[in-house]
């Protein structure tokens, strides 16, 4: 495989340098903005998932060379001849973190993995390093795999997955409002992914794209923020703990708990099914607790 | 792992600790307060769309607060960091009651048991809670 740098790595320095910047703007316009135990929390996971990362990043690239071997082109990677095709790889790359992204709050598998992510209820620049520990175990890397078969080398993608991730570091804030009309319309903003981190009923299960916000809005989930609806950020059973272990593996331990307790009909169901499913309906999903905000809304209408 | 892997571990877990210590030292955070029985019902229906609370108990610090809706469910809220998270007050909930103090302690060991000064409400929330229990 050809060798390229992670710009994670060479991102680092600004993501440190922005997160003070970030600080010093919390301390002028909102202190509640961060929380020392809550920072503490989040920078600990991102660490913990670097290594995590790490480890098995030889077999992610192991699964990725298998793949390529039957790719359907043959596409290079120097850049004057096959600029676009970094840019269609960049381009369907972000597709396909959309299509992972979704499955990672739809199905209970993935959540359980990307549900560290989304467990502050702080919304600032350290919550977007508090990154999962277990996404290899959760398979989440078989979303890229299409990239493979397609003919695009494993060094490029993994470049441009390293963009990805660095673009999204940015619109974890609340110190940004709204971007420039032409720029929120096309590209993921603050204001998108507050949304997304969002448990008000409204705004739950939307926006998932990583930069371009045009795959929500072309498949149906994009949802704006609304300035007379603060959004409230965190998950639907707030962890109410810093506790770093619990935060990484408490869904896990639900999944498990809840595979031993089912009737052996539903075990498989505990684990592919959307957050929340039960199959006694003694728990509530997300489209479930929508239903219930809206038919709260229709009698309040009717009421005035 | 190599001598330069464990340097940028070090050096990332230094850089954490660092930023954390920043966060108290340039005094961000909140000390979050149930306000009233309004904030404590507010707060309810926040964790738990349509929860529809009618009846409160405060702790008269505000850290913490007991809501019970019409159907006599009761939901526990307490602070946590600059915010508040809740859990259902159900049979598998543990509430003891010493004088005007009612601590309860849920299934979850990193939720913690939360005591509550509820003056002389203490004994009718505990009685409540025995309710709940039997059922």
């Amino acid at each position: 495989m050809d060798n390229l740098p992670d710009p994670v790595v060479y991102a680092v320095p600004a993501f440190i340098l922005l997160l003070i910047v970030e600080m010093i703007v919390s301390l002028r316009r909102d202190k509640r903005r961060y929380e020392a135990r809550d920072t503490l929390t989040s920078l600990m996971l991102g660490t913990v998932s670097q290594v995590a990362g790490a480890l098995v990043g030889a077999a992610v690239v192991g699964a990725a060379l298998w793949a390529y071997q039957f790719r359907l082109f043959d596409i290079g990677m120097e850049l004057q001849t096959w600029w676009w095709a970094w840019i269609l790889c960049f381009v369907l790359d972000d597709l396909a973190y959309y299509v992972f992204h979704r499955s990672a709050h739809r199905v209970r598998w993935f959540w359980a993995s990307h549900v560290i992510h989304h467990s502050s209820q702080h919304y600032n620049l350290s919550t977007a390093l508090r990154q999962t520990w277990t996404g290899f175990f959760s398979l989440s890397f078989l979303f890229r795999m299409p990239l493979f078969l397609i003919g695009f080398p494993p060094a490029m993608v993994f470049f441009c997955a390293g963009l990805n991730l660095i673009y999204q570091f940015w619109i974890h804030t609340e110190a940004i409002g709204r971007m420039p009309k032409w720029f929120e319309a096309v590209m993921n903003t603050p204001s998108h992914h507050r949304v997304h981190h969002g448990v008000n009923p409204r705004y739950l299960d939307a926006n998932y794209a990583g930069v371009f916000i045009i795959w929500d809005k072309l498949l149906g989930s994009f949802v704006p923020e609304r300035d007379d609806e603060p959004v409230r950020y965190g998950i639907v059973k707030q962890l109410g703990s810093f506790n770093i272990l619990w935060a990484a593996f408490h869904e896990w331990v639900g999944i498990a708990k809840d595979v031993w307790n089912a009737p052996w009909q539903h075990k498989l169901s505990y684990m592919w099914r959307e957050p929340g499913w039960s199959h006694d309906g003694s728990r509530m999903t997300s489209d479930m607790i929508k239903a219930r905000w809206m038919a709260g809304r229709r009698v309040e209408e009717a009421a005035e | 792992m190599t001598a330069a892997v464990w340097i940028q571990l070090g050096a990332s877990l230094a850089a954490v600790l660092f930023i954390a210590w920043l966060v108290r030292a340039m005094g961000l955070g909140a000390d979050p307060r149930i306000e009233d029985a309004a904030h404590a019902i507010r707060l309810a229906d926040e964790a738990e769309a349509g929860f529809g609370g009618v009846e409160v108990a405060r702790d008269r610090a505000g850290f913490a607060a007991i809501v019970r809706n019409a159907e006599g469910r009761m939901l526990l809220i307490r602070a946590h960091g600059n915010h508040f998270a809740a859990r259902p007050v159900d049979a598998s909930v543990i509430g003891r009651l010493d004088k005007d103090f009612l601590t309860l302690t849920t299934r979850e060991r990193t939720f913690g048991a939360v005591t509550l000064q509820l003056g002389k409400e203490a004994s009718v929330w505990a009685s409540r809670m025995r309710e709940v229990v039997r059922g």
